[in-house]
């Protein structure tokens, strides 16, 4: 194992800073988290990510000590905190809502949690003024959360969770409100404050280029459960299923049959067509039924047929999807599935020569995509 | 698009009449020269002056102040928390019984109300006076004390009391910083109806007052009853004046509440979609 890249999780020796011991939180009948273990490191910067109502604020709220697990325990830094009350653990969290203290301005905002260690001061405005300052906030301290911009709000909130320097900072969907642009420059802010203060973050998302973007690892929910927990690249070229492919980014699926044909799948999935052959990462459970994800980015398409490629598949655009710096073709192949090939606009626009209806030839290698069982 | 029309001014002006002309007529003749109740003999403020040097009224009235301020400030306490318990518990065991139970005085005939309380005082031999009309007086408005904060309270945002725990503050500390502030002006105005309630109330302090105590509205009627001078009316005058007073400000202060609640929330809403 490298010693340059941070990876605490494969290291059995590390202690997790947060431990989930098969924690489940029911409200009523309703069970919100399913039976969950997870362990999280400490300057780990961890994404929550999962569709709306999965249960990611249930987790937060657990950590913050806003819920109690209904069964198992949480952990931090080895100690039990279900009795330990939300004012008293090392915990700070960013609201969903942002709620700032609509009554007090920016600087008091900031110094609210400051206020409450009886710390003298000197020391209280020293800090506060260097969260301003990382948070480019300065020219903004004398004014209420009303007279400051959604995108600032957001700034305060942050800046207000940071300034006790906790030892785990929670952040629930903190980017939602802004745009595209400040909200990419923020998810790099967000990387920089981390990096600079060495906290561990745990963030929630539903957008997963975010997830991918700023998380060291990603954990994807579905209805309480964990369905997969990664690094962004493991994630996003080797799900571990059908619902995580299907949920980071675009992905085509083929089901079909598989046969084990020497280190190879022989995948076939539809009558008199050219079976689709894949090298698996890990054993393959042929028996069962059998599906073929691969992203549209690691499909070629080409108007003459490819003879180096192993696996080819013929069919008919019948749709480009221009988006500037790359174009996405939907070719309809053999039984009528629509298979998605993206490539990169290396030419102008004029200069390229497959436009709709063209007969067309897809084709990828043996490794580029992956096997999902069902 | 409404249109002048006869038809809305009458009835405008005869229920507004209805309303006020009572008491119009009440403020004018306190402005009366003649002791004649009835007879209008030019204007004057001698009535007021003799109000003034009248020991008995002046005892009254401080009586009355003295209870509406200490049973108006601990029916605003106790409201306040009752209003907290209601919004805030969820749903508890009995919650439905305890809510009806503290509105339940709202609708009650205040003579039943003032009866039971003299029963009670007597029953545990407690001397009546200023104190037992506070503990009355306390009673009945601490309901209204409590629909109106808690009105208040079932709009607050709860995140900003967990934002508060979370930055290290004890649940009171987060209620004394962050939700109090918020809903003050919500608690002044029960305060001030509270007050205004207290300052008219005649029935509920006759049953619970004892022969050491007697407040304005006491006062007032058993004057009255040997007939009406003019001193009367301007000490009514005084307490209408009061009352508006206080009741302007009441509606004042949740109506500029209102503007900045609506202006916070606005600010807290994320600009989504
Ligand atoms: N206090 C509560 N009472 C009842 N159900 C709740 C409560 N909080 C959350 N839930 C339910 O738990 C599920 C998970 O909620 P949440 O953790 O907020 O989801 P999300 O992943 O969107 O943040 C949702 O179905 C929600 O309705
Ligand atoms: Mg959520």
């Amino acid at each position: 194992m490298s010693q340059t890249v941070f990876a605490p999780w494969e290291n059995p020796e590390e202690k997790p800073l947060i431990e989930f011991r098969n924690v489940t939180k029911r409200f009523g009948s309703f069970t919100a988290i399913d039976d969950l273990s997870l362990d999280i490191y400490a300057r780990e910067f961890f994404a929550l990510l999962g569709p709306s109502g999965c249960g990611k604020t249930t987790m937060m709220r657990m950590l913050a000590g806003f819920e109690n697990a209904t069964e198992g325990q949480i952990l931090l830094s080895g100690q039990n905190i279900g009795p330990i009350p939300p004012n008293r653990r090392a915990v700070n969290m960013m609201f969903q809502s942002y709620a700032l203290f609509p009554h007090l301005s920016v600087w008091e905002n900031i110094a609210f949690g400051l206020k409450r260690e009886s710390k003298d001061k000197e020391a209280i405005s020293a800090r506060v003024e260097e969260m301003l300052r990382l948070t480019r906030l300065t020219k903004f301290a004398k004014r209420k959360p009303h007279q400051i911009s959604g995108g600032q709000r957001q700034r305060v909130a942050l800046a207000r969770s940071l300034a006790k320097a906790p030892k785990l900072l929670l952040l629930d969907e903190p980017l939602g409100a802004l745009d595209r642009k400040l909200r990419e420059e923020t998810q790099f802010e967000l990387m920089d404050i981390q990096e600079k203060t060495g906290t561990t973050f745990v963030i929630v998302t539903h957008d997963q280029e975010e997830a991918m973007t700023v998380a060291s690892r990603v954990a994807v929910m579905d209805e309480g459960k964990l369905i997969q927990v990664a690094t962004p690249d493991v994630i996003y070229e080797a799900p571990n299923s059908v619902y995580v492919a299907d949920f980071i980014g675009d992905v085509n699926l083929i089901e079909g049959r598989g046969t084990t044909e020497g280190e190879r799948i022989r995948l076939d999935w539809a009558e008199g067509q050219p079976p689709i052959w894949a090298t698996p990462r890990g054993p393959v459970d042929t028996d069962r039924a059998l599906t073929f994800a691969i992203r549209p980015e690691k499909v070629s398409i080409a108007k003459d047929k490819p003879e180096d490629r192993r696996n080819l598949l013929e069919g008919e655009v019948i749709d480009i999807a221009y988006l500037g710096n790359i174009s996405t073709y939907h070719v309809k192949i053999a039984g009528g599935q629509i298979i998605k090939a993206q490539t990169a606009n290396t030419r102008r626009l004029a200069n390229r020569d497959i436009t709709w209806e063209d007969r067309v030839w897809l084709s990828f290698t043996e490794t580029s995509g992956v096997l999902l069982e069902h | 698009m409404r249109r002048f029309s006869w038809f809305n001014a009458t009835s405008l002006t005869l229920g507004f009449a209805f309303l006020y002309l009572p008491m119009v007529i009440l403020v004018i003749y306190s402005f009366n020269a003649s002791k004649l109740v009835t007879v209008w003999a030019g204007f004057s403020t001698r009535w007021y002056v003799e109000l003034f040097q009248d020991q008995e009224f002046l005892d009254a009235a401080w009586v009355t102040v003295r209870v509406a301020v200490f049973s108006s400030t601990i029916a605003t306490v106790l409201g306040t928390m009752a209003a907290s318990v209601l919004v805030r518990a969820g749903r508890f065991r009995g919650r439905t019984l305890f809510s009806g139970m503290i509105y339940a005085p709202l609708v009650m005939p205040e003579v039943i109300t003032g009866l039971s309380l003299l029963l009670l005082f007597i029953g545990i031999g407690l001397d009546r006076g200023i104190f037992t009309i506070v503990l009355a007086h306390t009673t009945f408005s601490m309901c209204y004390v409590s629909v109106v904060v808690s009105s208040r309270l079932a709009t607050f945002d709860r995140s900003l009391e967990e934002a508060a725990l979370d930055l290290g503050c004890s649940p009171f500390q987060a209620f004394r910083l962050v939700t109090l502030p918020i809903i003050a002006p919500a608690v002044i105005s029960g305060w001030l109806l509270a007050f205004t309630l207290s300052l008219d109330d005649l029935v509920i302090a006759s049953f619970t007052t004892g022969p050491s105590a007697t407040t304005l509205p006491i006062k007032i009627f058993s004057a009255v009853r040997l007939g009406v001078s003019p001193q009367i009316n301007a000490l009514s005058t005084i307490m209408i004046a009061i009352v508006a007073v206080g009741v302007i400000t009441a509606s004042l202060i949740t109506k500029r509440a209102a503007v900045t609640q609506a202006r916070d929330e606005q600010a807290a809403v994320r600009a989504t979609g």
